[in-house]
């Protein structure tokens, strides 16, 4: 071929073109990202406070980091961890960590820092509410310098990717930095994090810089990351239209389809696994009749409810796993809208039957419960709605002091910690009460087993009996939201519910 | 400017000329007064009328027909579980209305009463009714409704009988200032003279003299309370759904501000006209009953 | 005069301690109507019948009423609020950084309301029975009527999202950024601000038009003396008794006010941290903000009467 003018021209406007494509993009260094997150956070010392809300997990996101991660396949990568192996029985599980990390304080992080933290949650004198969440494991020692060893109490198939998630128990405070801080601790975190706590001002937001011992070489991008509590759904949407906050974790569905029109904005969603749900509390009559339980799920058109109120962003769920749960449930037995059979089994029921439904005082709350009490009064039901603050909704859930109620089964990787903990006869949060005795069967074997296909089997199967009984009525299976100005990337998969800005960084352009 | 000419001289003349009210000019008075009351009473009549007129339910809603703007089949559109605001607006009124007139009314019977007496008897009476007034006042009153409904619940009761709680202080106020005016009079002196009790000296010559300021008060409490029952709302602590108070209709609105400001407007021009009424009510009454007091 | 001023003063700061004693024990008590909530909300999970009992005896909550409050009130005097329960953060240290935020915004939306409150209250008073007269007075009276909940949102519809001039939310604290600061206070103050104003200039307007009739008043614009300065330098100080307590009313108004804007724009002030701690049952942080909210309110009615028996006429122009 000759080389003529014109093609070294060609060649170098195509050379040029790959290289801009190359770099266009490229994570770009600086800059910073504020969150906007649903509620304030009380502290980080589990201890103290016992569980992470979102809005806590998206600070322990940018803050702590855990033994592993989920890339976007969902696949287990290393992070604090490098590699893990575990006994034929998965019952323990070896964990080898990576060397030169320190805590944002200096000190080193080291398997006995990993046992130390887990000890320090785990000891009864310590009264922790965290510590039903870590029922499962027996204990975790220090094999050496950077191998932990977790003894389980049962297997456990999928723990790399349980201990994924910036949750209560996940991530790994500096023992040293709690033991001189003591009770000062909660509000001066430290963690591994590729941020550091700087400032927070009481009641307002959390503003964190970049850790600059950051064991992830070239990480992270941005210099500074600002979390900031905002209950209001309203000031939450206008702030991140306004351009005030960056992104925002956000569950109303208007918005969501408002937000999808904007040229300005990005929604990101994940299909999740778990559900919101109605539960019953099957201690008080006429809740302890199947009949009415089940006329009450008759009565719901929940196809309108989410084809109406939620634009169709979800579908009614037939079961508690969902789409994210990596299987799918055949013939679970779900009951659809039959508002005929809902009055049928009413009359035969015979007496007439009044309730309570207890929900959240925020405008969410009110108007699912308002919509789902419309329906059963539709069908001769005499419903009260009882709206309470977030704390004594969840105080009455665990004492029993509600008739009709609600509650959630978050995105986890594996659903035996909840299933198990939600309907195992006795049970502290069972708090429907319910008591079955081939669920609480189904249960430990699913527990108890390695085996996906009789796992996967076991599920469906104590589906198919809570369909039937109905302590809990499935409503949606999580579909999590968030909204974020356009140019800003590398948001990780809103795993667990959690708005992870840890890695990201604004576009160029 | 022109104005101190207008001051100066002619003030002189037209204040022997006739007894002009303070505090709003002469010709407001006249118009703005019967307009509001003309208000008052439409809304008074439509809203115990609620169950009679030809009005869609209330709480009926229609999922598909969310958010409606006004006309159509809704009059004045739909709200954001599509139920129509027309006829929620006229029972939200209603339950405004209630507690904005069972509220004070309580407070005025119970604070009234005590203001009375102690402004009558004084001496260690008084003393004891206005530490205890200043005590309930002292209180940061929105956090007191909190807590109070927080315990006790958000029945409708509940929030009357707290809000009125609220308003017990003040009125002990009011009805002792009054009738500490009132109780120097002659016909007083003259009653007591002749040998009446105290009791009927309360009632036939110092309470016909108190009533006309207490009633002015009462409206304005009524406006107070109206708004301040709204506030709770906006806390999610106002009256249980699916009842509506104009106050929660406007904060329930709030979400929908953008895409349907009806929502929201409807209620808040209702309650800003029967506010604004009372006000104006209340500020006429208070002129016609005390010159020189005019408006504060 | 000035003895007398002092014994005055101090007679009614002795009356606060009584007062602010009443009111927090009633707050005592109101928040101990719920004694196992804060052991549960605690233990969250854990919450089994023993644990709660154990927590409740460890907290204190177990004790009588009147020794729990006994307790607190003795922290209280040696300047210990307490820790709240839900965040452990110290009581006192959490007040300190929320009070500049509800001062500010209290500040601020008082100057506002007098920086409308007053020029306009003068106009009125000195054209009056014209049609600014009664524009302004309609626009009084329309202003009153509006809950400072509903302007809230009205506003920031208008000026955060469609106009974006403003912040719609969020708080940058005064040390930090001045100017960043005022624009994240400006919507709430502005929520304020324009429903106080009116009592004020409805005040002032009226005493105003009494003064302005006064002979000292007719003898200062035979002397010849100019309109303006007779209104600003003559007129406005007597007048400005009345004012000033309806400044005290209003102030107590605020306070409420203050609450319900902190919440919905989000500013983390006192009224903010009174509502959390009533519904997230935390009472210690509730009787410490209360004390604080309560002393607040007391001091400035003192300060009012203070000002009020400053600026008596009768003390002021003597028997003359």
């Amino acid at each position: 071929m000759q080389v003529t003018c014109r093609s070294i021209a060609r060649a170098a406007v195509l050379t040029a073109g790959l290289i801009l494509s190359l770099t266009a993009g490229a994570q770009v260094r600086g800059g910073s990202v504020t969150v906007g997150v649903e509620q304030d956070i009380p502290g980080f010392d589990p201890l103290v406070i016992g569980i992470y809300d979102t809005g806590a997990m998206a600070a322990a996101a940018v803050l702590f980091d855990t033994l592993t991660r989920l890339d976007d396949d969902g696949t287990v990568q290393p992070r604090l961890a490098t590699s893990w192996t575990h006994s034929p029985d998965f019952k323990t599980w070896t964990f080898k960590l990576r060397e030169g990390v320190k805590f944002q304080d200096g000190t080193p992080f080291n398997a006995q820092a990993v046992a130390s933290n887990y000890r320090r949650m785990i000891d009864p004198d310590n009264h922790c509410a965290c510590a039903f969440y870590l029922s499962a494991i027996a204990r975790v020692e220090a094999a050496d310098d950077m191998t932990v060893v977790y003894h389980l109490r049962n297997p456990s198939v999928k723990l790399p990717a349980l201990l994924s998630p910036p949750t209560v128990t996940n991530v790994f405070h500096s023992p040293a930095a709690i033991k001189e801080r003591g009770k000062d601790y909660n509000r001066h975190p430290v963690g591994t994090g590729p941020f550091r706590l700087v400032s927070w001002q009481s009641g307002g937001e959390l503003v964190f810089e970049r850790n600059p011992g950051y064991w992830r070489k070239g990480h992270p991008y941005l210099d500074k990351v600002v979390v900031r509590p905002m209950r209001d759904p309203n000031a939450r949407m206008a702030a991140v239209r306004a351009g005030d906050v960056d992104i925002i974790w956000h569950d109303i569905a208007d918005d969501v389809v408002k937000a999808r029109a904007d040229d300005s904005l990005t929604v990101r969603e994940f299909p999740a696994s778990g559900v919101s749900a109605v539960v019953f509390n099957l201690e008080k009559p006429p809740l302890d009749d199947v009949r009415v339980r089940q006329a009450l799920r008759y009565a719901m058109d929940l196809e309108a409810f989410t084809q109406s109120f939620m634009h169709g962003l979800m579908s009614p769920a037939t079961d508690p796993y969902g789409p994210g749960s990596g299987f799918e449930c055949r013939d679970v037995g779900a009951l659809h809208y039959d508002p005929a059979k809902a009055r049928t089994l009413l009359k035969e029921y015979g007496k007439p039957v009044r309730l309570r439904y207890m929900v959240t005082a925020e405008p969410r709350g009110q108007a699912v419960g308002q919509i789902f009490q419309a329906f059963w009064e539709a069908v001769g039901v005499r419903v009260t709605l009882d709206p309470v603050d977030q704390t004594t909704f969840v105080n009455r859930s665990f004492v029993g002091d509600f008739q009709i109620g609600g509650w959630r089964i978050i995105d986890l990787a594996d659903p035996d910690p909840q299933m198990y903990a939600d309907f195992r006869t006795g049970s502290v949060v069972n708090i429907s009460n319910y008591s079955n005795a081939k669920v609480d069967r189904l249960l430990e074997e699913a527990r108890n087993t390695a085996d996906t296909d009789r796992r996967i089997a076991a599920y469906c199967d104590i589906a198919r009996e809570l369909n039937h009984d109905l302590p809990w009525i499935w409503v949606t299976n999580n579909h999590y939201f968030s909204i974020a100005r356009i140019g800003l990337r590398g948001v990780h998969k809103q795993y667990s519910d959690v708005v992870d800005v840890a890695d990201a960084w604004w576009a160029q352009d | 400017m022109a104005a101190p000419e207008a001051v100066a001289v002619p003030a002189a003349d037209t204040d022997t000329a006739r007894p002009r009210p303070r505090g709003l000019p002469w010709r407001l008075y006249g118009a703005g007064f019967w307009i509001a009351a003309a208000w008052l009473a439409v809304a008074l009549a439509v809203a115990a009328g609620a169950d009679l007129l030809p009005l869609p339910d209330p709480d009926k809603m229609d999922l598909f027909a969310r958010a409606q703007p006004p006309g159509g089949a809704h009059v004045l559109g739909t709200d954001a579980l599509g139920r129509d605001l027309l006829a929620r607006v006229i029972h939200g009124l209603r339950v405004s209305l209630a507690v904005g007139f069972l509220s004070p009314f309580m407070a005025v019977a119970l604070g009234g009463a005590l203001g009375l007496w102690a402004g009558y008897r004084g001496g260690r009476v008084e003393w004891a009714m206005m530490s205890l007034a200043d005590v309930l006042l002292a209180f940061p009153p929105l956090v007191l409704a909190l807590v109070l409904t927080a315990y006790f619940g958000t029945a409708l009761i509940n929030i009357i009988l707290i809000l009125g709680l609220l308003t017990v202080p003040a009125a002990i106020r009011v009805a002792r200032a009054v009738t500490l005016a009132v109780a120097q009079q002659e016909y007083v002196t003259a009653a007591r003279a002749l040998g009446a009790s105290d009791l009927r000296i309360m009632l036939r010559e110092i309470l016909p003299n108190v009533i006309v300021p207490m009633t002015a008060f009462f409206m304005v409490a009524m406006a107070v309370i109206i708004v301040a029952e709204g506030a709770l709302s906006f806390l999610g602590l106002g009256v249980p759904p699916p009842m509506a108070s104009l106050g929660s209709m406007i904060a329930a609105g709030r979400n929908n501000l953008e895409s349907a400001p009806h929502i929201a407007f409807v209620p808040a021009v209702a309650m800003f006209l029967t506010v604004l009424a009372l006000n104006l009510v209340a500020d006429a009454l208070q002129s016609r009953s005390d010159p020189s007091q005019g408006a504060a | 005069m000035g003895w007398r001023l002092a014994a005055f003063i101090g007679r009614r700061l002795l009356y606060l301690i009584p007062i602010v004693l009443v009111v927090t024990a009633l707050t005592s008590a109101l928040g101990a109507m719920l004694p196992g909530d804060v052991a549960v909300s605690m233990l969250g999970t854990q919450a089994t019948p023993a644990k709660v009992a154990a927590l409740q005896h460890q907290l204190g909550l177990d004790l009588p009423l009147w020794r729990q409050y006994a307790n607190w009130l003795g922290g209280l005097i040696t300047g210990d609020f307490g820790v709240s329960y839900r965040t452990g953060e110290p009581v006192l240290s959490a007040i300190a950084q929320r009070l500049p935020v509800t001062a500010e915004l209290m500040a601020l939306a008082e100057l506002g309301a007098l920086a409308l409150g007053v020029p306009l209250g003068m106009l009125c008073a000195a054209r009056r029975d014209t049609a600014v007269d009664r524009l302004v007075t309609a626009g009084a009276f329309g202003m009153l009527s509006m809950p400072p909940y509903l302007l809230a949102v009205v506003l920031t519809y208008f000026l955060a999202v469609l106009w974006g001039v403003l912040p719609s939310s969020g708080y940058v604290p005064l040390a930090d950024a001045p100017l960043a600061n005022l624009r994240s206070m400006a919507l709430p103050v502005l929520s304020l601000a324009l429903v106080e104003w009116p009592p004020l200039a409805r005040v002032l307007r009226s005493d105003m038009i009494t003064t302005l009739r006064q002979d000292f008043v007719l003898m200062a614009r035979a002397k010849g003396l100019s309109p303006l300065r007779i209104l600003f330098v003559h007129a406005l100080k007597p007048s400005s008794l009345a004012l000033v307590t309806v400044i005290g009313l209003n102030l107590g108004r605020l306070i409420g006010g203050a609450v319900i804007v902190e919440v919905i724009f989000g500013l983390p002030g006192i009224g903010q941290m009174l509502v959390d701690a009533t519904l997230t049952r935390d009472f210690i942080t509730l009787q410490g903000g209360v004390v604080f909210v309560t002393l607040g309110f007391v001091l400035i009615n003192i300060t009012v009467d203070m000002l009020y028996a400053v600026l008596d006429p009768r003390v002021r122009h003597g028997s003359a």
